[in-house]
């Protein structure tokens, strides 16, 4: 085959896509040569990271092929398989890989010739439309980081050498509390021990959350989640790596954005009312919430209502703010799950895109890009020129200069969820308190453990969501619930996204005991300024 | 200049008054210098000493009473050291006698005054868990034994000059200044505790069953603010468990100081047994980072708390401590260490915090009067850690005690010994060119 010709990876379920092409063969039916087929058991078992992962890898197309609606043999596998697809073209769209690469068939086990006209008409169309953008850079992609800091280095480095085994940090640690086979206390003593082999393929290394409780509490500031980090590469490196939630999806997308080819089509959601600019004094960095708002469109959080929300508030304070169009993840998640390599890249361009558009100010309402832009990327690539500032801290500047003014009021009690990025990584407890303080007729109930005590929401860097993430979650909407607060504000889209998720899911307590509702800061801003419309008009562009 | 030559000692603790009994014992005059109304300092705020299990008061105050009497030591209580200026052999000493309102010589320290004072504020001497009147004496053995008026907190009402049946109360009283020269400096000004509140995760001053060391040393005392009963702070409820944690503020690197305090390990062992001697029903937990038993007799001391006064050990320092909102008891949760096992300790009706001994922040305000240095700790420097131990970057100037380095009683009496041994060397120059010069 050609290097110009098309390839395609279908996945085709077992007992129809399968059968079908099976029976194409044995009727001798002639179809392309482009496909490489992948059987799956059902259509429903194809993950839309299994899809982008398959682009990552330079496929042209994927085809995935499952029962008519109705034949499935695990009676509702294909709908679910519907829904996904659904989603991933949508995700595509977003990437500028075009969502008319991917391709959804039923084919029955009797439709051998169905199977090859597909095929067929898919190549042709795939001909049409030329390779994929990201089949170039496959090769370079995949040349992994090389992680050379040896242990004792990121021992020193990280003040482990000081520890006095004191399991402090083991104590407070959230997760060693309900699985013990993980603490950090145990990774240190191992990397103390020399073990360097015990600590890379330790599995704990990816259960921890990197929520910084150990490192607040540490007598000695031993920087646990930098040690984490480091290890983590360093374990990339051997070719290990952590269960990533949703097959790692989320993580796909971060590494699809990292390659150069990407060209994305990410401001579909502005709405049409709102002014933006392609330069000026402010930068608002959206992150991943156009991802989010379609991947988690499931689970009762409209993640994208956040960045307009943001946009809104900026424009009614006389800002017109900058977005970028080829905005890229910040890359914290693969900073933390081991992928240095592509951190470094998604970096260097978000910084070269920045420095272009000339702002002073970039603000967030990420906590974990408002780390990554204001920490992360000074200690790779030096101060950058611009100051980073997270949403909750420009906002409480725009309230004491009078640029906010809350027509409505929410009568409310409100509690507040520390983001760990946020509070204990980068310090910021009071400008989100201030900003909700601020808003008329709100009233701020603390849960039991807040500030620097506050529990993680359970999930971080998309890794490990496991039934500890669960038991946590429940136990901090527990706690929420106990405030007899009406509505839980969070500053960071990811925990309104986790804590979500388990509200949504069948759960051991009662659903009155965790159901509570969420609201992110700058929504909950936008409200009180009467800003949000009832419905929001998605303006595709 | 017929006198013979003298020497101040900062601070009336109990390296204070070993160095000034030594020094006046040896013919010197000796000016004894303490900012509160009493001497006595930390050793008289303990309720019992290790690892004797004496009495601390029973064997502090005799000689409180000796340098009282001593007709070779001056006590300059209430006083603040304004400035010294001079050398070995000649300091001019400035001091500030503040106003006790109250005339020492006529004073019998009956305390008819106090028992009409309508004011009451929280007693310093018991870390402020007991209360006192405005016209006050810190505790019952002070020395000098006289009453003083809080100024701050006095309303003027005059009760106590009504009541007073000496006629010691004077309201005219003004501050008084003291001008010394002296031959050679003694400082001794003792510890601070690290405040542990910025601990956020114990809970200190948040959860009311949680007490520092020194204010449980009050707590169980005698003389302290419940009369020596074991009781929750919370609701006065009879306690069943009560814990110790160690190295809180101690041996960090963020929070409190690096150097361990030293002195932690026992005292919590000497008050577990003070509770298990007060109530055998108790049971009492020490957390520990690691036992430093190092002193004469202390390893036993330990060995026999853990098995005959049965007081348990657990090496690990607990990750936090969680109130029960409707109870107030506690709940710790901590890591076993030595079976690396996660475990949370429940219903703990007290949590006793040993927090790191800090020295005093005002020995930098001292450190630029005298014009002597202190180390990055704040301990007062000498010329050499290992063979002068007491000299400070002054010649003339020593100092024992805690304030040169954590230490226990012992050491520090023997340290003030050392320190008044080598002021000696400088009075004995001093009265020798005193008496060749005249």
């Amino acid at each position: 085959m050609s290097e110009n010709e098309p390839r395609i990876v279908g996945f085709l379920c077992n007992w129809c896509g399968y059968a079908g092409a099976d029976l194409a063969g044995t009727s001798r039916l002639s179809y392309p040569t482009n496909i490489r087929i992948i059987r799956v058991m059902c259509s429903g078992r194809v993950e839309p990271a299994f899809i982008l992962n398959a682009f990552e890898n330079g496929a042209d197309g994927v085809l995935v092929a499952g029962c008519h609606p109705g034949d499935c043999h695990y009676r509702s596998g294909n709908q679910h398989a519907e829904k996904r697809i659904e989603k991933t073209k949508k995700v595509l769209d977003l990437l500028g890989i075009g969502s008319d690469r991917l391709r959804l068939e039923w084919i029955s086990a009797a439709e051998g010739e169905k199977f090859a006209s597909v095929i067929k008409d898919f190549t042709e169309k795939l001909r049409g439309k030329g390779p994929s953008p990201l089949r170039k850079g496959v090769e370079a992609a995949t040349v992994q980081h090389n992680a050379i800091e040896s242990i004792h280095d990121i021992l020193k480095r990280t003040k482990a050498l000081y520890c006095q085994e004191c399991g402090k940090c083991s104590s407070s640690c959230p997760i060693t509390r309900l699985d013990p086979s993980y603490s950090p206390r145990l990774a240190v003593e191992k990397a103390l021990l020399g073990l360097e082999d015990a600590v890379l393929t330790d599995k704990g290394l990816w259960s921890c959350l990197t929520c910084y409780l150990c490192r607040q509490r540490c007598p000695l500031d031993i920087e646990y989640d930098e040690l984490i980090r480091t290890c983590r590469a360093k374990s990339v490196v051997k070719g290990i790596t952590g269960n990533c939630a949703h097959e790692g999806v989320l993580l796909s997308l971060s590494r699809l954005m990292a390659r150069e080819e990407t060209i994305q089509n990410r401001l579909y959601w502005v709405p049409q009312e709102v002014e933006i600019a392609k330069t000026g004094e402010v930068l608002y960095f959206v992150g991943c919430l156009p991802y989010f708002n379609v991947v988690f469109d499931d689970i009762g959080v409209e993640n994208i209502e956040i960045a307009q929300s943001m946009l809104r508030v900026l424009n009614a304070a006389g800002i017109k703010p900058v977005l970028l169009e080829n905005e890229r993840c910040c890359g914290h998640d693969l900073s933390f799950s081991g992928d240095l390599g592509s951190f470094e890249k998604l970096a260097k361009m978000n910084l070269t895109a920045i420095k272009k558009s000339g702002v002073s100010k970039v603000v967030t309402t990420c906590p974990e890009c408002y780390r990554t832009l204001k920490l992360d990327y000074a200690e790779y690539f030096g101060k950058p020129k611009f100051e980073v500032l997270h949403a909750s801290e420009f906002l409480t500047d725009l309230i004491a200069y009078g640029k906010i003014k809350f027509n409505g009021r929410i009568d409310k009690k409100v509690s507040y969820q520390d983001p760990c990025r946020l509070g204990r990584h980068m310090g910021v407890y009071d400008p989100p308190r201030k900003v909700i303080t601020s808003i008329p007729g709100v009233e701020l109930v603390e849960m039991e453990r807040n500030r620097e005590d506050a529990l993680c929401c359970g999930v971080s860097a998309w890794m490990n969501c496991s039934r500890h993430s669960k038991q946590m979650q429940i136990e901090r909407l527990t706690e929420a619930k106990g405030t007899t607060a009406d509505l839980l504000v969070t500053a960071c889209p990811k925990c309104q996204i986790h804590l979500n998720c388990t509200m949504s899911e069948k759960l051991p307590v009662k659903k009155e005991d965790v159901a509570i509702e969420t609201c992110d800061l700058s929504v909950l801003v936008a409200r009180a300024m009467n800003l949000t419309p009832n419905s929001v008009e998605m303006t595709k562009k | 200049m017929s006198e013979k030559p003298s020497v101040l000692v900062i601070g009336g603790g109990i390296a204070g008054i070993q160095a000034s009994l030594d020094l006046g014992g040896r013919g010197f005059q000796v000016y004894l210098l303490e900012e509160t109304p009493t001497i006595g300092g930390r050793m008289a705020q303990l309720d019992k000493t290790f690892p004797t299990m004496d009495c601390s008061i029973c064997i502090l105050a005799p000689k409180m009473m000796e340098c009282y009497r001593h007709p070779n030591i001056k006590l300059l209580t209430y006083c603040e050291l304004k400035e010294i200026k001079g050398s070995v052999g000649n300091f001019q000493v400035k001091i500030l006698q503040k106003p006790r309102y109250v005339n020492e010589t006529k004073c019998t320290g009956c305390g008819a005054c106090a028992e009409h004072c309508p004011i009451e504020v929280p007693n310093e001497f018991d870390m402020g868990l007991g209360m006192r009147k405005a016209i006050y004496m810190p505790m019952p053995q002070a020395v000098p034994r006289c009453m003083t008026v809080d100024k701050e907190n006095c309303i003027d009402c005059k009760l106590c000059i009504k009541m007073c049946r000496a006629g010691a109360v004077d309201f005219q009283q003004e501050p008084r200044d003291i001008d010394l020269n002296v031959s050679a400096i003694i400082i001794a000004t003792g510890f601070n505790q690290y405040d542990p509140s910025e601990i956020l995760e114990y809970g200190y001053k948040r959860h009311r069953n949680i007490l520092t060391a020194l204010e449980f040393e009050r707590w169980v005392c005698a003389s302290g603010p419940v009369g020596g009963h074991l009781v929750r702070p919370a609701d006065g409820g009879i306690p069943k468990k009560i814990a110790f944690i160690q190295c809180v503020g101690s041996r960090g690197l963020k929070f409190g100081t690096p150097f361990c305090s030293s002195v932690c390990c026992m005292y919590a062992t000497k008050e577990a047994l003070i509770i298990r001697e007060h109530a055998p029903e108790v049971q009492v937990y020490i957390f520990y980072n690691e036992l430093r038993a190092f002193g004469k007799g202390f390893q036993e001391f330990v060995n026999r708390a853990r098995d005959e006064w049965g007081v348990k050990y657990v090496r690990s320092r607990p990750g936090e401590i969680r109130e029960d909102p409707n109870t107030r008891s506690l709940t710790i949760w901590y890591d076993d260490t030595l079976t690396r096992e996660i475990k949370s300790l429940s219903d703990v009706d007290l949590v006793v915090l040993c927090p790191a001994l800090i020295p005093r922040e005002s020995n930098k305000k001292l450190a630029e009067i005298i014009g002597i240095e202190l180390d990055d700790c704040g301990f007062f420097k000498v010329t050499h850690p290992l063979l002068a131990p007491v000299d400070s970057t002054i010649q003339g100037i020593y100092v024992c005690g805690y304030c040169q380095s954590p230490k226990d009683i012992p050491d520090s009496v023997t340290q003030a010994s050392a320190a008044a041994a080598r002021a000696a060397e400088t009075l004995a120059l001093a009265q020798i060119q005193r008496v060749g010069g005249s």
